[in-house]
């Protein structure tokens, strides 16, 4: 298996906190890879560092083979890289349809941009083939605001999904989900990941155990240890930062 | 199953339909009563409305508040009258005017996209009024008198030709065109660009996730607010036969601003409709008082109070829904007819 996405030496400072330190790591072609750690790790920082939301200060982000370190987040995003956010980042006022649509149309050549929208075509089917796999069919006209919060997370992972990404990172995806939906949400990434890679942040330790095939703690902005998951669990470091404050 | 930015388009539409049958019908009573005055007042209305419709694209549509929209309109048409003393050629002026506003909204757009928000709107602001002080000071542009003298146009259209004198011909010429830029903006805005123009205006900061850059999109839709309002002010001096700085004052921008919210932001027609209604109010108070901007005043605020969806609101939601059952009766199973194909 080749190595989808490797980090080496991340770095960015705000002032004098290092939020994110020195960080490398690779992630595995079709595995779910999870960053965990507790609050101020610098994981969501990590995130905004790869997906070019944020520009690292020091280190390199290599795609499939190729630098692309300091692209913009839309570069990145059509370099094969898609992005879910801790907070639902929909938009609302659009239909779901439209929200997919949206995220679907850069599967279409830029020849098509003035162009009326196809109903057929790359997009539109992909966008009909999502809504089908979400089991969003019921809701497809009703605008994203409207949705209950775990069909808002899942409409995100559909969106993300939308543009046949070759990495996709998730930022909490259960977070202020039920039991059920957190199962069903986990559910979903087992299957999810038979078809893309998929890079993690998640809190809930027992689906981070359960789902993931490489786990990377951090903590205060450092990379503390990474491993299968079972060797994490042992780890006594891990247990001392993290577990043990739980 | 339709989208329901599909469906409020096509209600857009409806109601340009009856904005053009009301001009119509207008058109033909003028004339056939041998009205100037109401012919020429209306066409004014709708050059303003070229001016509002560009501002619409901006707030309504990409969520960008310009107070200084007439900036656009008043190159246009000083690009346009200069053009029309020098050589009297419709099609010449309405090219250079057009050239001017997309060079004029591309420098404009660099400058002020690059902050957001109330700078944007200041920004915007402080542009226009360089630009028509710096007008208003210069001696070869006709200074605080503005541009007189503009030739009355002959306008040829293949093979017939009349003059710009002709009060039903420019009305229904000055129509043509205004319903061509509310058309093509209709148009654009309705393909996968003008999806990601719309994405700005509901959620900016998530557009550069879809593969999008949120800053190109922004100066797209502001040159082309630019390039509308700069072709609707070529038209000015060929009805007024003279254009002024004021063209280009926060007057005429917040003029055209109040045009929208009265007439529905984001709806496109809303801007026209916005823009006849004001108008002709206007000018049938400023002939009963002289305090006329304290009544428009008052309906300004009345309308924001009372009709937050403007004009437009009043009507539309039902006609979406109308357009949206109509829809759903046509295709009653195409979601389930797709479901049993996969």
């Amino acid at each position: 298996m080749t190595d989808v996405l490797s980090l080496d030496g991340l770095s960015i400072a705000f002032g004098g906190l290092r939020a994110v330190d020195d960080v490398s790591f690779a992630v595995r072609e079709r595995a779910v890879t999870t960053v965990i750690g507790p609050n101020g790790a610098g994981k969501t920082t990590l995130f905004n560092l790869i997906s070019g939301a944020l520009k690292p200060q020091a280190g390199r982000v290599t795609l499939s083979g190729r630098d692309v370190t300091g692209l913009s987040s839309a570069a990145m995003h059509r370099a094969g890289l898609a992005r879910s956010f801790q907070i639902t980042n929909l938009f609302s006022e659009m239909t779901v349809r439209e929200n997919l649509r949206l995220a679907a149309q850069v599967l279409e050549p830029v020849s098509h941009a003035l162009r009326p929208l196809r109903r057929r075509g790359r997009a539109a089917d992909k966008v009909e083939a999502l809504i089908d796999r979400f089991s969003l069919d019921a809701k497809v006209h009703e605008p994203a605001g409207a949705l209950s919060h775990g069909e808002q997370r899942r409409l995100e992972i559909a969106m993300c999904l939308a543009s046949e990404p070759q990495i996709l990172m998730l930022d909490e995806p259960t977070q202020g989900m039920s039991h059920a939906d957190t199962a069903d949400t986990g559910q979903l990434i087992r299957d999810l990941a038979r078809e893309v890679t998929i890079l993690l942040i998640e809190h809930d330790i027992g689906l981070v155990m359960e789902l993931s095939d490489h786990v990377v703690v951090m903590h205060q902005g450092r990379k503390l240890a990474e491993g299968g998951p079972a060797a994490i669990r042992a780890d006594p470091q891990v247990q001392a930062a993290y577990f043990g404050q739980g | 199953m339709r989208d329901r930015l599909e469906i409020s388009m096509q209600a857009n539409h409806g109601l340009f339909a009856a904005l053009v049958t009301a001009g119509l019908i207008f058109g033909a009573v003028a004339s056939a009563t041998g009205d100037v005055f109401y012919l020429r007042l209306a066409t004014e209305a709708l050059i303003l409305g070229g001016l509002a419709l560009s501002v619409d694209i901006l707030l309504g549509f990409t969520g960008l508040l310009s107070l200084g929209q007439a900036l656009y309109f008043g190159i246009g048409a000083y690009v346009s009258a200069l053009v029309l003393r020098a050589a009297p050629d419709f099609w010449l002026a309405i090219g250079a005017a057009t050239g001017a506003a997309l060079v004029a909204g591309i420098v404009g757009g660099l400058i002020a996209n690059r902050v957001r928000g109330v700078y944007f709107a200041l920004i915007t602001f402080g542009m226009a009024q360089i630009v028509a002080r710096v007008v208003y000071n210069t001696r070869e542009l006709g200074a605080s008198d503005g541009l007189i003298g503009v030739p009355v146009l002959e306008i040829p259209l293949g093979p017939v030709s009349f003059s710009a004198d002709d009060p039903l011909g420019f009305f229904l010429l000055t129509f043509v065109i205004i319903g061509l830029l509310y058309g093509a903006v209709a148009y654009l805005l309705s393909t996968p660009f003008g999806r990601v123009i719309v994405a700005l205006k509901a959620n900016e900061s998530r557009v550069p996730y879809l593969g999008y850059s949120a800053w190109a999109a922004r100066m797209a839709a502001y040159v082309v607010a630019a390039l509308v309002a700069g072709i609707a002010g070529a038209l000015y001096p060929m009805l007024r036969g003279f254009v002024s700085p004021e063209l280009m004052f926060f007057a005429s921008s917040g003029n055209a601003l109040i045009m929208v919210v009265v007439g529905g932001v984001g709806t496109l027609v809303g801007a026209l409709y916005g823009a006849v209604v004001l108008t002709v109010l206007k000018s049938v108070i400023g002939s009963l008082t002289e305090h006329h901007l304290i009544v428009v005043g008052g309906i300004f605020i009345a309308a924001i109070l009372f009709m937050p969806k403007g004009l437009m609101g009043l009507v539309r939601p039902a006609m979406m829904r109308w357009l949206l059952a109509r829809a759903e009766a046509r295709a009653p199973r195409s979601g389930a007819v797709r479901r049993t194909t996969q």
